[in-house]
């Protein structure tokens, strides 16, 4: 089999705008399961709402889109009743850390036994470009019209003082990285944690001086380094630029879990 | 083999240009029959994949197929000695 085989090929093109990267993620995400060797009846999709919350619906295996922000309780009631499935959530930043942030960190410390990819885009992608949780301060959205004067929360952080087994994050310039990642997050027994920036033209970078879907793009391979880097330069007293952002692995631990495969 | 871009599937993002290492795809310059501006092919022979797919037996470097948002991407079989000006197929 092949990644692409995975896909509902009479569902594509997909409905995503030009250059959004949900559509890399899913790439990603199926290469990784295709390389896992796990099987189309053996496997479930679930997602909540938004752009890269539609992600579940190309998948040729069993799906549930659900309602905004409550993927991972439906998930959480799918991996208990049937442990032996292997369940992977699609969400995005909105459906994730805004609506959905209580069953986040919940399904964190009960550490179930899910793979959760969020696309995040720092944005609202589907309703227009609102302001999420994790739009970086100074950004432009229909809701911060001066520059958001909030603090973004950091999601991969968040995972991991709440208590997931592995967490990372890259983005989807990062592909063989990423897709290293899910799988790394697949054979982990517990909630695997991956967060993906991703970009999305149309509402965020359109508004942030980012026209074309390349410049966002080169913009997350430019200003992200490897966590343990920047660990390094604070602690010999240099400073770290703020709009850096931190990839790699942030934890792969063994916490007990929930919904293990018997 | 040979690296073909499905002009159904392509959304003329660019970012197949930003990553392949050898500059295969090129921005392109006309729309399409759907009003997509597809990149070109620059002597798409080059790619390992065209290559040496078949003798390692799983795709190599892959990154223009990884990122296309689209899946729009692929390498399809050609005839013996066909000759390689026509890499986009309509
Ligand atoms: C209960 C409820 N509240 C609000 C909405 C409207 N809504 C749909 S998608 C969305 C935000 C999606 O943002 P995100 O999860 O970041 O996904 P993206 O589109 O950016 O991928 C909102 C607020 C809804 N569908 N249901
Ligand atoms: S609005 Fe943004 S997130 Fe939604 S499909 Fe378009 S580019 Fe992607
Ligand atoms: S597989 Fe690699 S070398 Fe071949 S066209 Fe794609 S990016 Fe270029
Ligand atoms: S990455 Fe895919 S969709 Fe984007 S321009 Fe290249 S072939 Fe077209
Ligand atoms: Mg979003």
């Amino acid at each position: 089999m092949s990644y692409q085989d995975w896909f509902r090929q009479d569902r594509l093109p997909h409905i995503y705008c030009s250059g959004c990267g949900n559509g890399t993620v899913i790439n990603c995400t199926l290469m990784a399961v295709d390389e896992i060797g796990w099987k189309e009846n053996e496997t479930v999709f679930v997602s909540g709402i938004g752009c890269s919350s539609r992600a579940s619906g190309y998948i040729v295996t069993d799906s549930l889109h659900t309602t905004h922000g409550r993927a991972l309780p439906f998930a959480t009631g799918v991996k208990l009743s049937n442990p032996d499935l292997n369940v992977v959530v699609f969400t995005g930043d909105g459906d994730l850390a805004a609506i959905g942030g209580n069953h986040f960190i919940h399904a964190c410390r009960r550490n179930i036994d899910l793979t959760v990819i969020c696309m995040n885009n720092q944005i609202y992608g589907m309703t227009g470009g609102q302001g999420s949780p994790t739009t970086p301060a100074g950004a432009l959205s229909t809701t911060t019209p001066y520059g958001s004067s909030e603090p973004a929360f950091d999601l991969s952080e968040l995972a991991v003082a709440a208590g997931a087994n592995y967490v990372a994050r890259w983005t989807s310039y990062h592909v063989k990285e990423l897709t290293r990642a899910i799988g790394a997050g697949m054979r982990t027994p517990g909630l695997s944690f991956i967060e993906t920036m991703t970009q999305c033209p149309t509402n965020y970078g359109r508004r942030n001086k980012l026209r074309q879907v390349t410049d966002q793009v080169e913009f997350m391979k430019n200003h992200t380094a490897l966590r343990q880097k920047l660990d390094r330069m604070r602690e010999s007293g240099q400073k770290v630029p703020a709009d850096v952002i931190a990839i790699g692995e942030f934890v792969r631990r063994d916490r007990p879990a929930m919904g293990v495969r018997r | 083999m040979k690296l073909v871009i499905d002009q159904d599937r392509c959304k003329g993002c660019n970012l197949c240009t930003l990553v392949c290492p050898y500059r295969i795809f090129l921005p392109g310059k006309t729309l399409n029959r759907k009003g997509v501006v597809v990149p070109d092919l620059d002597r798409p022979e080059r790619c390992t994949n065209c290559r040496l797919q078949k003798l390692y037996g799983r795709t190599l470097c892959g990154l223009c197929v990884m990122i296309c948002p689209d899946q729009a991407i692929s390498w399809e079989e050609e005839e013996p000695h066909e000759p390689h000006k026509v890499a986009i197929e309509y």
